[in-house]
């Protein structure tokens, strides 16, 4: 109100003294008292409740929408990181003690595929079925997120607090502590346990590796005076003979020595190479099923052909050899006089090689190549592997120590000894009784369950560190993410209990300008050198290099006959290519890997020879008793499912390592959960049965033959969950007029067939005069695929390697055992022959036929050809009349029966954002990672220039350690895939019918001089 | 209608019906109550029915997952039912428009039942190819229509495709004819009753039939070009509906036999099952007056030729295989009558082939008790016949790598189950509310005034029991003019 001059008349309470309520309400459009009741409905609330609810209910019928996420843009672009484009950081493969090296793909600030480093001296670019799942293991919520105290989460500083104390009281006592860790060829972790050890007067560090090659090492001690591991070179051998050495399936180093052998036998190379490999094995492994020659022996009699064949080497050196030859065996003796030979001809170009765990095996071995000078070209010593360091006699050793009740103080880094060694619940009850035990397991297993502290390790992605695979060759390791949860370096946290702390980065920093520095071959400052060692992933480094002495015959010891029990089998406990000793048994992928020979997933079993099985009455699954009472002192049974292996040896039973861990119940719901659906775990509620307790440590080796086993039937069954349930291209015998009859679907030769061949015409792709004219003009591009079927070894790498580039689902046991599993590449394998059986490996994904069944059938047209030759499949529009999958001839298209599971948020983290996620109901299979082919596509456009011969690589081709799998395009005539595809080895499957494939196979080629049935065959076909 | 009948021929309806009679004994069963065994048949087919549908909506909600095809073989239970029951339909329109034309009189005691038959047949058929979809709810992307997609349009290279239009018009045009067939009887049905709902709706569905010589002759002609209609779609739908096979690659389905091989199998089935379905009516509803044991006779017959047809399909398959020379053709075929799924063969080839030759004798015939279980067993051998030509050429094709074999989960037989409940509940529902018996057909069939001129009757027959009067007309028939 004006206080104005003349006074202002008012007619109502309102204008006058009241005004300024008046004022108030009239800011509201409808003014209305104050103090009405509050129960009552107005007119104004009741207009509004009913335009609400209106209004509600119209959007949620007509639109409803999922609650606003808000997608918060970087504000300042952090430096390298653009959304949607990836970044490959070189790093190190934490697979095992291999060491290969990779190169992380990044995505949005997190690893989405490890691809191999083909730069990596090492691995050269291939990554096996391990290292590719190696990268879900990341993304695991059941790894620890935090430091435990006596299995409760703590802090770190509480941790390191008690910790601390403690060794504070062990290191004035002079009290024992122990470091037991598989074996660390990282030099900079090395010496920070030496440093950290220094402290304490009686401190020791043992190394143990639960798959052993310990052997190797002593017998080299005694023969050459070092302890050491020779760096194999397989690409030096023309000559390869190996004893029980499953060297590219398991052995110390399989991606190298994959690719090493494919180098030695490659046809296409100029000069071509083909190597002679013969294998001496009583199971069939990866490496034999590759073979010339495979020669079935039981690990008894190895050492006695061991001998002969050393004792007629010595003979044809002339050098003195002082054991005994023994009887003469004739069908064998023809075998070995022809190998001796070879190996002879090749001399200083062979390799002979032992997987025995039987020192004087290995001694034997030794001498073997010595005779044959290998030594410095085949087998290096000057730059040995340290991709194995166990000691086996130490670990005796340390048992003893544990058992009296020694030791103050355990650490435990990388191992699992209560799973992974016999006698583990004995061992359990000792480690439960020392004093202190740290464990720096990132997750809690059989040992680390039991430790009063759990100071868990990153995981290798997130870490910094290094690996020295080959002596003067280190590897590094860079972080591609930042810790997901509370977790901390075992550099880091030996510094503190050390006293003194530092960051793991800066301790591996200093290290190398310390130790790997000085020893550089290029002239740089420290700064440029490590910046090119991250970026390359390694940096060469040679130290100085051991000094072994020359070969000491006098170290050969005679090797006992074989003396067996009747009625009685050996056990023999192997790695498989996916678990190995059992430290990724949580990986699902790995464990959803068929075996590259038996095809069987989810499980361990009994390999039993055919004819035992026939003889015992034994079919697939039948649950069988092994029971072992040796005078060892250890009596261990074993209850398991029967897998009858053709090519096994009669007299053993093969069982896989690395199952039966406890972790394993998590898969329970691996698998989609309905109402008929059956179980993911076995009775126990584990993934397989652990076979530790067969394995023997004596005699300072840890022993993975178990002699006088007897088996007996339970009569209860077991499923085995099998992808494949036809082993041979011959059709079954029971079905009359056509048993027996073979297809051709692999393509066999020899060399010697392929030499009479060669000279001539090599015979035309077939199809090129059809009736019609072409359907596709394939103007631009045309895309297709060889595959050398005599390069590839059937790891299975590339397996896991499409099922984390294409974001394939985990289906669980119950659904491989209903044949829905959702591999896009599978790997055929087929037997041939009877008791001594030969394999091939056929990798098979879409063909991408020109003349597609799939593609005429499919209603909705959610499956068509591309003009660049892509059998394409649309998810958005698929229906899911599976009539595509029926009438593929190939069987490769897989359907999503259910929505698979995919619960772990964390988990789904490892999805490539660049494929889509199939829901329930659509088909989906191989699209030659046409992500990949957009990617290289945007990036030529983007540069200018047209995509290069090779620039893109599938996934699977990325991960083939042998090289076997070439992509590109058939249209030029200069590229890799034209030449391969012109090549007299090629051939398409079920070409006959006119599908005209797009993938083309190369045929299997055996260094076999005698015509055999498939070369006849080959032959006949022409 | 109306046409000269040799004296010497034997009465199509037997017991001297009066058309007024069979007016009363057709309404009949539509007018009182249902009887214990209407209720107890109904019953257990609305369980079935129950049953079916809770597993079509557990498997709709879960996966396809819940049925036990495998990567290798994609189809099983779902699409042999739906061929299955496709092939069920064919009998219907045969002999509904086929015998229509062919002027083979007796069709008209069976006729609408029959082609209730088809449109029920045709209806457990439609939802199999639906409920097998991986997406079902995306089912009507298999016809074209204009769309915001593009548009994007249906592959018409793709037998489905094909198959989606065949299934459609074969139950439309059986539904109109059905219908159209039903007109006059609905319009009798409507005088009969007085007042009331069904009345109203009498009224309504008879069009306002009123009888007269226009009608009539409309009626007539209108039937007439529906037969003429139909008649093609009894080997078309079978024949496109072979092609999903045939097209394909696969040994075992691709052979040039399929389309005539199918189209008998169909009819062979649909016989079977029309022979089913009446005898059952035929007791249960008393109108063995007008389903005569000449009509079973005939249909025996019918059923003897057809499964001769099937038989040489068989052999014919084996020969063309074992002759090919091509090896994957040979295993195919070798393997489907020994292989694994053998057992499946020997049902087959039992039941439709060595079965149906019982039918040769005349003894068997005539008692309805061999020529029931024959109709069934005839039933369940052209089932596991679908079920061999799908299951047996998928689970070996091409490569051994991907063999496996197949069993069916519950869900599926639920499924199985369910589609039989349906069929039967809708046609026991028929029976209850719709005339079973074409009686506008029927009473220009009767022999009205001819009974007198039969040799040997001096009598009335309708004076004579009713057994005797049927033996009577056996041996007439048998004997010829006396």
């Amino acid at each position: 109100m004006d206080s104005g001059k003349t006074p202002q008349y008012w007619k109502s309470w309102e204008e006058g003294p009241g005004a300024a309520d008046l004022v108030q309400i009239s800011t509201d459009e409808f003014p209305e008292p104050l103090d009405r009741p509050a129960e009552q409905f107005s007119r104004r609330s009741f207009l509004k409740a009913a335009g609400f609810t209106a209004a509600v209910a119209a959007a949620g019928i007509g639109c409803s929408r999922a609650p606003v996420e808000k997608a918060i843009p970087y504000l300042i672009q952090p430096e390298e990181i653009v959304p949607g484009v990836s970044y490959f950081y070189a790093t190190t493969c934490g697979g095992c003690p291999a060491a290969c090296g990779v190169l992380a793909k990044n995505r949005d600030g997190r690893p989405i595929k490890l691809e191999g480093n083909p730069q990596h001296p090492v691995s050269r670019g291939g990554l096996c079925a391990v290292g590719q799942a190696s990268l879900l293991e990341l993304y695991d919520s059941h790894r620890c997120k935090e430091p435990q105290r006596e299995g409760k989460p703590a802090t770190w500083e509480e941790v390191d607090r008690q910790i601390t104390a403690q060794l504070a009281l062990y290191r004035n006592a002079g009290s024992p502590v122990r470091f037991l860790s598989g074996t660390i060829s990282s030099p900079t972790l090395n010496a920070e346990i030496r440093k950290f050890l220094a402290q304490f007067r009686d401190a020791r560090h043992i190394v143990y590796d639960g798959l052993s090659s310990s052997a190797i090492l002593d017998a080299h001690k005694d023969t050459h005076g070092e302890r050491l591991l020779p760096h194999y070179r397989f690409d030096h051998a023309d000559v390869i003979v190996s004893f029980d050495a499953d060297f590219l399936g398991t052995w110390i180093s399989p991606v190298e020595f994959s690719r090493d052998y494919a180098a030695g036998r490659r046809l296409d190379a100029y000069p071509p190479r083909m190597s002679y490999h013969a294998q001496f094995e009583s199971r069939m492994s990866v490496t034999g099923a590759k073979a010339d020659r495979r020669i079935r022996v039981s690990p008894q009699e190895l050492g006695d052909v061991m001998v002969r064949l050393a004792g007629r080497l010595a003979h044809l050196a002339g050098a003195a050899f002082p054991l005994s030859v023994g009887a003469t065996d004739q069908p064998l003796d023809a075998s070995l006089d022809d190998l001796a030979h070879r190996l002879w001809q090749a001399r200083g170009r062979s390799l002979v090689l032992c997987g025995s765990q039987d020192i004087r095996l290995q001694v034997l071995v030794n001498f073997i190549n010595d005779v044959l000078g290998n030594y410095g070209s085949s087998l290096d010593l000057e730059r040995p592997s340290q991709q194995k360091a166990g000691n086996d006699r130490e670990l005796q050793a340390l048992l003893e120590e544990l058992r009296d009740g020694k030791i103050a103080a355990l650490f435990l880094h990388g191992v699992n000894p209560v799973y992974d060694l016999p006698n583990g619940d004995a061992l359990a009850e000792q480690i439960r009784k020392v004093p202190l035990v740290v464990s720096f397991a990132g997750r809690l297993d059989e040992t680390s369950a039991l430790a009063r502290f759990v100071c868990p390790d990153h995981h290798s992605l997130e870490s910094w560190g290094d690996a020295e695979p080959v002596r003067g060759t280190i590897s590094l390791f860079q972080p591609a993410i930042h810790p997901l949860s509370n977790t901390r370096a075992v550099l880091e946290s030996l510094a503190i209990w050390g006293g003194q702390p530092k960051a793991a980065y800066d301790i591996l920093r200093d290290y190398w300008r310390e130790n790997v520095f000085p020893q550089r071959k290029s002239d740089t400052d420290f700064q440029t050198f490590w910046d090119r060692a991250v970026e390359a992933g390694y940096a060469e480094a040679p130290s100085a290099a051991p000094k072994p002495g020359h070969f000491r015959a006098a170290t050969l010891q005679a090797v006992p006959k074989p003396a067996r029990a009747g009625g009685e089998f050996s056990v023999v406990l192997y790695p498989k290519v996916a678990m190995l000793d059992g430290r990724h048994a949580e990986n699902p992928w790995l464990q959803e890997l068929p075996d590259p020979i038996s095809k069987v997933t989810w499980d361990n079993y009994a390999c039993v020879s055919p004819a035992a099985a026939q003889r015992l009455g034994l079919k697939d699954g039948d649950v069988v008793r092994l029971e072992a009472d040796s005078g060892k002192g250890s009596a261990a049974a074993l209850e398991l499912p029967v897998y009858v292996q053709p090519g096994q040896h009669d007299q053993v039973i093969a069982v896989a390592l690395g199952y039966g861990r406890k972790a394993t119940e998590r898969f329970a719901s691996a698998g989609p959960k309905w109402l008929f659906g059956g179980p993911d775990v076995g009775e126990d509620g584990r993934i397989g049965k652990n076979a530790a307790p067969m394995l023997i440590l004596a005699g300072g080796s840890l022993q993975y033959v178990h002699d006088g086993v007897r088996l007996t039937k339970t009569g209860r069954r077991h499923a085995l969950a099998s992808t494949q349930t036809h082993h041979s291209l011959t059709m079954p015998q029971n079905v009359p007029l056509v048993g027996g009859e073979h297809r051709e679907i692999v393509r066999e030769t020899t060399v010697s067939a392929l030499l009479a061949e060669a000279g001539k015409p090599s015979p035309a792709p077939p199809g090129k005069n059809g009736l019609w004219p072409a359907d596709h003009p394939y103007n631009g591009h045309r895309w297709a695929m060889a595959i050398d079927l005599t390069a590839c070894t059937g790891c299975s790498g590339c397996v896991v390697a499409c099922q984390a580039e294409n974001n394939i689902p985990v289906v669980g046991k119950d659904e491989v055992l209903r044949h829905r599993e959702m591999h896009w590449m599978r790997i055929d394998r087929y037997y041939s022959g009877d008791a001594d059986v030969d394999v091939v490996q056929q990798p098979m994904v879409c063909q991408q036929c020109d003349n597609a069944p799939c593609e005429t059938v499919c209603p909705v047209v959610a499956t068509v050809h591309s003009a660049e030759g892509l059998n394409q499949q649309i998810y958005n529009r698929c229906v899911g009349t599976r009539y595509c999958a029926n009438n593929c001839p190939y069987k490769v298209r897989r359907f999503n029966w259910f929505n698979y599971v995919r619960n772990d948020r964390l988990q789904n983290l490892a999805l490539n954002p660049d494929v889509t996620v199939r829901s329930r109901g659509v088909m989906e299979k191989c699209s030659f990672c046409v992500q990949r082919i957009e990617a290289a596509r945007i990036e030529s456009r983007r540069r200018g220039k047209p995509i290069a011969d090779g620039q893109i690589q599938t996934a699977c081709q990325q991960s083939c350690s042998s090289q076997a799998i070439v992509f590109g395009d058939l249209n030029d005539p200069n590229s890799r895939i034209a030449r391969m595809a012109r090549d007299p080895r090629r051939f398409g499957v079920l070409e006959e019918f006119n599908f005209r494939p797009a993938v083309n196979y190369l045929a299997v080629v055996r260094n076999r001089d005698y015509a055999d049935r498939t070369s006849k065959e080959g032959q006949n076909h022409g | 209608m109306a046409e000269f009948l040799l004296p010497a021929q034997k009465p199509l309806i037997t017991g001297n019906k009066t058309p007024a009679d069979v007016t009363r004994d057709i309404c009949h069963a539509l007018e009182g109550r249902p009887t214990p065994l209407w209720w107890g048949g109904f019953l257990v087919a609305l369980a079935l029915l129950l049953l079916g549908a809770l597993a079509v909506s557990y498997e709709v909600a879960t996966g396809i997952g819940t049925w036990g095809v495998n990567r290798t073989v994609g189809w099983a239970v779902g699409i042999t039912s739906f061929v299955f029951w496709i092939g069920i339909g064919h009998a219907g329109t045969l002999i509904s428009a086929i015998l229509f034309l062919l002027r083979q009189r007796w069709r008209t005691s069976v006729n609408r039942s029959a082609e209730a038959m088809t449109i029920f047949a045709v209806m457990c058929a439609g939802i199999f190819p639906v409920i097998h979809l991986g997406r079902p709810w995306m089912a009507y992307w298999l016809f074209p229509y204009p769309n915001t997609r593009g548009p994007l349009w249906v592959n018409f290279r793709s037998p489905l495709v094909w198959d989606a239009f065949a299934v459609g018009t074969y139950f439309t045009i059986s539904l109109v004819f059905w219908y159209l067939g039903l007109i006059p009887d609905l319009a009798t049905v409507r005088d009969r009753l007085r007042g009331g709902f069904r009345h109203r709706l009498a009224s309504v569905m008879s069009l306002g039939w009123n009888g007269s010589f226009r009608t009539w002759h409309r009626y007539e002609s209108v039937y007439l070009m529906l037969a003429g209609l139909a008649t093609p779609l009894v080997l078309s739908v079978h024949t496109i509906v072979s092609w999903d096979f045939a097209t394909g690659v696969i040994p075992g389905w691709h052979a040039t036999i399929f389309p005539p091989y199918f189209v008998a199998g169909a009819i062979f089935s649909g016989v079977a099952m029309v022979l089913t379905l009446v005898l059952v009516a035929r007791k249960t509803m008393r109108l063995e007056n007008y389903i005569t044991l000449r009509h079973i006779d005939v249909m025996c017959k019918l059923l003897l030729l057809t499964s001769g047809i099937v038989a040489i399909a068989y052999a014919t398959e084996f020969f063309t295989a074992l002759y090919s020379t091509n090896p994957y053709e040979e295993f195919a075929f070798m393997n489907r009558a020994f292989g694994p799924f053998g057992w499946a063969y020997g049902i087959m080839v039992g039941c439709n082939v060595l079965t149906p030759q019982l039918l040769w004798f005349r003894k068997v015939r005539s008692n309805l008790w061999l020529v029931f279980p024959v109709s069934i067993l005839v039933n369940v051998g052209m089932w596991f016949e679908r079920f061999v030509i799908i299951v047996t050429s998928l689970h070996r094709d091409f490569l051994p790598s991907s063999w496996t074999s197949y069993r069916p989960t519950p869900i599926e037989i639920a499924m199985l189950l369910g589609s039989f409940g349906l069929f039967f509940t809708l046609f026991l529902l028929f029976c209850r509310f719709l005339p079973v018996i074409a009686m506008a057909e029927v009473k220009g069939v009767l022999h009205v005034g001819h009974q007198a001129q039969v040799p040997g009757s001096e009598r009335h027959p309708a004076q004579r029991p009713l057994e005797q009067l049927q033996t009577a007309a056996v041996r007439t028939g048998e004997g010829g003019l006396a």
